[in-house]
């Protein structure tokens, strides 16, 4: 069996297949680090290619871009997570207690896609009591600080983030789609994942958190600072979790807290055009 | 009356705030702030279990130097506005 150890944000995860799957697994290499070198690993995954052989039963399931994640739960009281695309089975993931050790089944059909959406699910639910948070949000580095663009799906994160590229000097995108925020003694930290929707941007960088921006498509450009729980409103729903899950809830919540306290926090209504980059870094840059 | 399943009672950046957490109030989709008197009514509704507006009322006495009947009047004002957003059935 082969063994590989990847460190995101710090944590080390481990995956262990006999399957020819590396190919599938190009975005996790600038994650890579020797196996069973470094901290130990928060979870291992094991995959394989058969069918599960428990039944389970269906608690809660998530639809979004013709993706569904089915979650659900063994009479063993394992946790199960059934993903598919466009309601083609790709794989199911079997959970022992504390997400520490599970195993991914895998079906012939978007086997890479079965095996991101298992390994995103057990980072956000294996480093949640660590004071972590995986995020749908984008987000650019610019002049050292991590700025993270947050929104519904088809709002237009990643649009924000490209004008900014494209208007604001010494920026680069970090992470479209997941990145990684960590709750850490110096501060709150932006990390890079093998997780970045459909834009190729896999880097194993980190930065200071300069500011969070809650958007929302309007007919003009306005931008207001959050305090407290609207700032903690804002965060809510971008970031990952199985909230029915006590531990799981309770965790999140003091990440959460932590972060509406002491991350700058906007909501802004804007256009998708220049202007809408040039007020928010202007507003918000860290100076 | 009882508090729906999946509402639980968090403190947000110092406020008493409900959110729906569990199977069947994660469509909830919203946070309600409580201030101090709702936030203590809810944590004996969670108490009793089966609660009703004379006991909650009663529960506010204990606590607060109130008439019985403004208690009664402030609990029912209350109770009234978690039955509109669906947290109590």
């Amino acid at each position: 069996m082969t063994a590989r150890s990847y460190k995101v944000a710090g944590h080390v995860f481990t995956l262990e297949s006999d399957l020819d799957i590396d190919e599938g697994l190009q975005n996790y290499a600038p994650f890579a680090v020797p196996a069973g070198s470094d901290a130990p690993a928060v979870f291992t995954l094991e995959i394989v290619a058969k069918a599960p052989q428990a039944e389970y039963t269906e608690e809660a399931r998530q639809d979004e871009e013709s993706q569904q994640i089915i979650c659900g739960r063994t009479a063993g009281n394992q946790s199960v997570f059934e993903f598919r695309l466009a309601h083609k089975p790709a794989g199911t993931l079997v959970c022992e207690e504390g997400y520490r050790k599970s195993t991914l089944y895998l079906t012939d059909f978007a086997q890479r896609f079965g095996i991101n959406n298992a390994l995103m699910v057990l980072y956000a639910l294996a480093t949640a009591p660590l004071g972590t948070a995986l995020f749908h949000s984008a987000v650019v580095e610019h002049d050292g600080y991590g700025y993270m663009f947050l929104g519904k799906s088809g709002t237009g994160k990643s649009t924000h983030a490209r004008l900014w590229l494209e208007n604001i000097a010494n920026t680069t995108l970090l992470n479209d789609d997941n990145p990684v925020v960590r709750v850490l003694p110096e501060g709150i930290r932006v990390y890079g994942s093998p997780w970045s929707g459909k834009t190729p941007c896999y880097k194993d960088e980190s930065y200071p958190l300069g500011g969070i921006v809650l958007l929302e498509q309007a007919p003009f450009n306005k931008i207001r600072a959050l305090r407290g729980i609207e700032s903690y409103a804002a965060i809510l729903t971008s970031i990952s979790g199985k909230r029915w899950e006590k531990s799981i809830a309770d965790a999140l919540h003091i990440t959460e807290n932590a972060i509406a306290r002491d991350a700058r926090v906007w909501h802004m209504q804007c256009l998708p055009d220049n202007d809408a980059a040039r007020l928010c870094h202007e507003t918000i840059k860290v100076r | 009356m009882k508090l729906k399943e999946g509402f639980v009672l968090r403190d947000v950046c110092g406020e008493q705030v409900i959110m729906g957490e569990g199977i069947g109030a994660l469509d909830f989709g919203r946070l309600l702030c409580l201030n101090e008197t709702a936030a203590y009514l809810w944590k004996k509704a969670g108490e009793q279990g089966d609660f009703s507006a004379d006991s909650l009322a009663d529960a506010l006495c204990e606590e607060y130097d109130v008439a019985r009947e403004q208690a009664l009047a402030d609990v029912n004002a209350i109770v009234g506005e978690w039955k509109k957003v669906g947290v109590v059935e």
